[in-house]
C-alpha cells in the first residue's frame, strides 16, 4: 500500500528533538517499510529539510508549531498526492480536513492521549471525525474507554496497542551489564550502600514527586538507608524553574536523606538511572494515558509502586511485577508499599523478575510493529475488498482475529523455547547476542543529536546536575 | 544547516550590573537593527527579564527615539500581543505605542527563537500619583483600554491567548499552592514567619475554596458563553508603571501579556494595590474607582458579582507566599513576618467592605 503517517504539529521526526510519538513512529517506520511505501509528513525544523528520502521512506516537513498553521500545510500536501491508507497520530482534528482532500483514503487514527474531550476537540467535528475512521488505535485501554465514553459509537473501531520498551537499552539491574552501568552511577554520586528510589518523568503536581518526597520523608523513620532520585525537569530539554520545582526543592534541602534531582536527561542516557535503582515509583495523581515509565522500570527488572490512575494499571499484574497506590495523594500509602519492598528484598528480586519477563513476553518493539502491521493488513482487506469507509465488517474483525491468534501462537511457542533454560543466563545470552547485531530502533537512537545544555535551575540547590530524562507527548 | 543560537535567560550579579546584557544578544539586537529604515544613533538598556530572557532599549534614532524590545514568550504567544497592539493602535486610535515596520513591511524580527519589535518611544510619559485621584485617572484608562480591545481576533500563525476561560483552573491551583506553602513552612518551621504562617493558612486556604464555590455558583460560566471577542483583552499586567500620563490622555504600554479574559481581572488588580497602599479596605474609595472605570466601560451586574468574587480570593497573601517556595531560608524571615501580620489587618477589614459593596454598588448611579 501507499501509506501516509501524519505526525502531530508539535516535534519533528526523526526525533532530533525528542518525543515520544516521534521516537514511536522512527522506531516502527523501518519494518514496515518492507511491505509498503511509506511518507512521513510531519513538521519542519532547522536542522532537517523540508523534504527527503531516507532508507526509501520519503519524509515531507510543513511548517508547524500551531495545529492551524499545521493543517493547512497537511491539506495542501494531501491534496496533490494520493495515498491508500492515512494513519494519522493523536490529532482527531486533522481527521476531517483530511477526508476532504482524499475523499477515497482509508484513514486511522492512533491516539496516545485523551485529543478528544471537549477542550481538545468540538463534539461534532469528533463525531464527523469518528465515522470517517476505519480504526482507532489507543496506547491504553483507559484512552480507549475515555473515547467510549464521549462518543460510543467509537467502539467497534478501537483497538488498544500497547507501546513497547528497547529490551537492550534497559537491561535488567541483576544483568553483568546492568551491574555496571548501577554501578558507575553508584559510584559516581556517592549512592554506593543506598537503597536508590526512582521517580522518572516532568516535575508538575499531576505527576505527583511532591508526594513522593513527602511518603520518602516518613519512610525514612524506619528505613535510614534509602536515597530518592528525581530523574527530569519541567519539560523536554527544559531545565527552567517553576513555582512547583522550587516547591519540591525547598522540601527536599531539608530532609537528611539524599534527594538527587538530575535535571533535564537526554532520552538514550535514561537508562543509566534505571540501572541504578532499586525499586521504581509513579506517584501520578492524575488519570494520565498510560506512562511509558512503567514499561522501562520493568525492563530494568525494577519492582514497581504505582497509583490506581488512568491507564497505569494495566500493565501491573497484581503484586508480581508491582504494588498499587489506591489513593495517590495520601503518602501513607506510598509509605506502606515502600515498607514492604524495602524490608523485602527477595520479593524485589522476583518482581522485578517477573516485571522482565512480562515485557520481555509483551513489550518488545517486534510485538508494536507486528500489531500495527496487522492492523494495516486489515485495511489492505478493507480496500481489496471494498468495503465501505469507515465502517466496520465482520471479514475485518474476522481477520484481525486470525491475526491476535496468530500472534499468540508465535508469542506461545516463543515461551516454550525459553523453558528449560535459566532465565538470568538465558537474558545475559540474549543482550550480548544484541549488544553485537544491535537493532534499528538503538541504532537511530544514537544516531540521536546531543544537545548542548541550558543553564540549570537544579545549579542553586545542592543536588548535582547529571545533564538528562523526560518522557513527554 | 547549523542551528541558530538561541537566547536563553541569563543571570546578573552585582560584578556584571543590573542591566548587564550577554554579548551574543547585544550583537544580535544590531542584526535586528539592520532590518530597519532607521538609523540608530545611541542605544541604552531600560530593563530587563534575564530570569526570563526578555529585554527592552530605548534607541535614539534619526527618525525620533524609539523602543526596541525582546519578547520573553513563545514567538507565537508574542504574535498574538503584537497583533493586539497594532488592532488596538490603528482600528481603535488607542493611545498605545505605534510599531514601527521593518524594511519589508513586518511588524516583527524573529532571531534567536524570540519576537523582537520596534516601537515608538512615547517621551512625555510619566506616573499618576498613588492617591485617589491617581488611582481613578488609571481606572477609567484601563476602562477604555478594555472597551477598544473589544473585537479583536487572534491573526493567522498567532497562538490564541485566552484565560477566559481559566478562571476555575487559576482559583483550584492557588487552593493546591496554599498547601505548598503549609508544607514548605513546615518543613523550615524554625524560621520567623513559619510559626504565624502556619497559624493563618487554613483561614486563607478556606477563603480561596469558598471563593472557588461562589465562582461555580455565579454566572460566570453564561458569561464566559459569549466568547473571547466580545469579551476583549486583559492588560494582566496593569498598574503605575503600565499605564502612564502622556501627550493626549493615558497610554498603556507593555501590552506582551494582553489575553482574552473577563477583563474586570485587571481592575480588580488595581483596586488591591491601591487599598494596599492605603492600608485599608475602604468603601466609598472602591466605589469612586469603579464609577471611574464604569463611564469607559460600563460594569453589568453579572461582572460586578464575577469581581466581587475575584476579590474574595486572598489575593494579597498568596501573592506575598509566592517568593517562599524559592528561598525559604531567606524569605521566611522577620520581614515576611511583619508583612503577615499587615495583610492579617487588611483582611479583616476587607469583609465588611465587600457585604457594603454589594449593597451600595448601583450600576454606576451612585452619583
Amino acid at each position: 500500500m501507499r501509506v501516509l503517517i501524519i505526525c502531530t504539529e508539535k516535534l519533528p521526526v526523526p526525533p532530533v528533538k525528542g518525543g515520544a510519538i516521534q521516537t514511536y513512529i522512527a522506531g516502527a517506520v523501518p519494518y514496515l517499510n518492507e511491505n509498503h511505501a511509506i511518507t512521513i509528513l510531519g513538521r519542519d525544523d532547522p536542522s532537517l529539510p523540508d523534504e527527503e528520502i531516507i532508507d526509501d521512506v520519503q519524509y515531507v516537513r510543513v511548517p508547524g508549531k500551531l495545529l492551524e498553521t499545521y493543517r493547512e500545510g497537511i491539506v495542501n500536501f494531501v491534496k496533490d498526492n494520493t495515498f491508500d491508507l492515512i494513519h494519522i497520530f493523536n490529532r482527531p482534528r486533522l481527521v476531517c480536513p483530511v477526508r476532504d482532500v482524499a475523499p477515497n483514503s482509508r484513514i486511522i487514527l492512533s491516539m496516545h492521549n485523551d485529543m478528544f474531550k471537549i477542550e481538545k476537540i468540538d463534539p461534532a467535528e469528533a463525531t464527523k471525525a469518528i465515522s470517517q475512521l476505519d480504526k482507532i488505535i489507543t496506547i491504553s485501554n483507559y484512552i480507549g474507554e475515555a473515547i467510549v465514553k464521549l462518543f460510543p459509537e467509537a467502539k467497534p473501531k478501537l483497538q488498544t496497542i500497547y507501546s513497547g520498551v528497547d529490551l537492550d537499552r534497559f537491561v535488567p539491574i541483576y544483568s553483568d551489564k546492568g551491574r555496571k552501568l548501577g554501578d558507575w552511577i553508584r559510584k559516581e554520586y556517592e549512592l554506593e550502600s543506598k537503597k536508590i528510589i526512582l521517580f522518572a518523568g516532568r516535575l508538575s503536581a499531576n505527576k505527583g514527586a511532591d508526594v513522593l518526597i513527602r511518603a520518602v520523608h516518613k519512610l525514612t523513620k524506619k528505613h535510614s538507608n534509602v536515597a530518592l532520585v528525581l530523574m527530569g525537569s519541567k519539560g523536554y530539554s527544559d531545565n527552567r524553574m517553576t513555582d512547583y520545582i522550587a516547591y519540591i526543592n525547598a522540601m527536599a534541602n531539608r530532609f537528611s536523606i539524599p534527594v538527587i534531582t538530575t535535571g533535564f536527561v537526554q532520552p538514550d542516557q535514561i537508562q543509566n538511572w534505571f540501572a541504578a535503582a532499586d525499586i521504581f515509583v509513579c506517584p501520578s495523581q492524575w488519570e494520565e494515558p498510560l506512562a511509558r515509565v512503567h514499561y522501562e522500570a520493568m525492563a530494568a527488572g525494577l519492582p514497581i509502586v504505582t497509583t490506581a490512575r488512568g491507564g497505569n494499571t494495566e500493565v501491573i499484574e497484581g503484586n508480581k511485577n508491582g504494588l498499587i497506590v489506591e489513593n495517590p495523594d495520601n503518602p501513607e500509602e506510598f509509605v506502606t508499599h515502600l515498607s514492604t519492598l524495602l524490608t523485602n528484598p527477595k520479593l524485589c528480586k522476583q518482581m522485578g523478575q517477573h516485571g522482565r519477563n512480562f515485557v520481555e513476553r509483551n513489550h518488545s518493539w517486534d510485538r508494536v510493529v507486528s500489531d500495527i502491521a496487522n492492523v494495516w493488513k486489515e485495511i489492505d482487506y478493507n480496500i481489496q475488498n471494498n468495503t465501505t469507509i469507515g465502517s466496520v465488517t465482520l471479514q475485518g474483525k474476522k481477520q484481525l482475529m486470525e491475526n491476535i491468534q496468530d500472534t499468540e501462537q508465535k508469542e506461545a511457542n516463543a515461551d516454550q523455547e525459553i523453558q528449560g533454560e535459566k532465565r538470568d543466563k538465558n537474558i545475559n545470552t540474549r543482550l550480548s547476542v544484541i549488544e553485537e547485531q544491535q537493532s534499528p530502533i538503538t541504532q537511530k537512537t544514537q544516531l540521536r543529536k546531543k544537545k548542548k545544555l541550558p543553564y540549570s535551575p537544579f545549579n542553586r540547590s545542592r543536588s548535582k546536575n547529571l545533564g538528562l530524562v523526560s518522557i513527554l507527548f | 544547516m547549523s542551528e541558530e543560537q538561541l537566547i536563553i535567560p541569563w543571570e546578573i550579579d552585582s560584578t556584571l550590573g543590573k542591566l548587564y546584557v550577554p554579548p551574543y544578544i547585544e550583537e544580535m539586537a544590531l542584526e535586528v537593527l539592520q532590518h530597519y529604515n532607521f538609523k540608530v544613533n545611541q542605544m541604552e538598556v531600560m530593563a530587563t527579564k534575564e530570569e526570563k530572557g526578555g529585554l527592552i532599549w530605548k534607541i535614539e534614532t534619526d527618525q525620533g527615539p524609539k523602543s526596541l524590545k525582546i519578547l520573553h514568550r513563545r514567538p507565537i504567544r508574542s504574535l498574538f500581543s503584537i497583533g493586539a497592539q497594532e488592532y488596538l493602535r490603528k482600528i481603535k486610535k488607542a493611545r498605545v505605542p505605534s510599531i514601527v515596520k521593518t524594511n519589508t513591511g513586518e511588524n516583527t524580527v524573529e532571531m534567536g527563537g524570540k519576537i523582537w519589535f520596534v516601537a515608538e518611544w512615547i517621551e512625555s510619559l510619566y506616573e499618576v500619583k498613588k492617591d485617589l485621584e491617581g488611582t481613578k485617572i488609571l481606572s477609567n484608562a484601563i476602562g477604555e483600554f478594555h472597551h477598544l480591545s473589544k473585537g479583536y481576533v487572534t491573526p493567522i500563525g498567532a497562538e490564541h491567548a485566552s484565560r477566559l476561560y481559566r478562571w476555575p483552573k487559576a482559583y483550584k491551583r492557588t487552593i493546591k499552592k496554599m498547601k505548598w506553602f503549609k508544607d514548605v513552612a513546615n518543613t523550615h518551621n524554625d524560621m520567623p514567619a513559619s510559626r504565624l504562617i502556619l497559624s493563618t493558612i487554613d483561614t486563607f486556604q478556606e477563603q480561596a475554596r469558598r471563593a472557588l464555590t461562589m465562582l461555580e455558583n455565579s454566572p460566570y460560566s453564561q458569561l464566559t458563553a459569549r466568547g473571547n471577542k466580545e469579551w476583549g483583552l486583559a492588560h494582566q499586567d496593569y498598574g503605575w508603571g503600565n499605564g502612564k500620563m502622556g501627550t493626549g490622555g493615558m497610554w498603556i504600554i507593555d501590552l506582551d501579556g494582553v489575553a482574552y479574559d473577563i477583563p474586570i481581572r485587571d481592575l480588580r488588580k488595581l483596586i488591591e494595590e491601591s487599598l494596599e497602599n492605603l492600608g485599608k479596605w475602604d468603601v466609598s474609595w472602591i466605589l469612586e474607582i469603579l464609577e471611574a472605570y464604569h463611564e469607559a466601560n460600563p460594569i453589568e451586574d453579572a461582572v460586578f458579582e464575577i469581581l466581587l468574587i475575584d476579590m474574595a480570593l486572598p489575593n494579597l497573601f498568596y501573592k506575598n507566599m509566592k517568593e517562599m517556595l524559592y528561598e525559604p531560608r531567606l524569605f521566611l524571615d522577620e520581614k515576611l513576618k511583619s508583612d503577615v501580620e499587615r495583610i492579617i489587618e487588611l483582611d479583616h477589614t476587607k469583609w465588611p467592605v465587600i457585604e457594603q459593596l454589594r449593597k451600595e454598588w448601583k450600576g454606576g448611579k451612585n452619583k
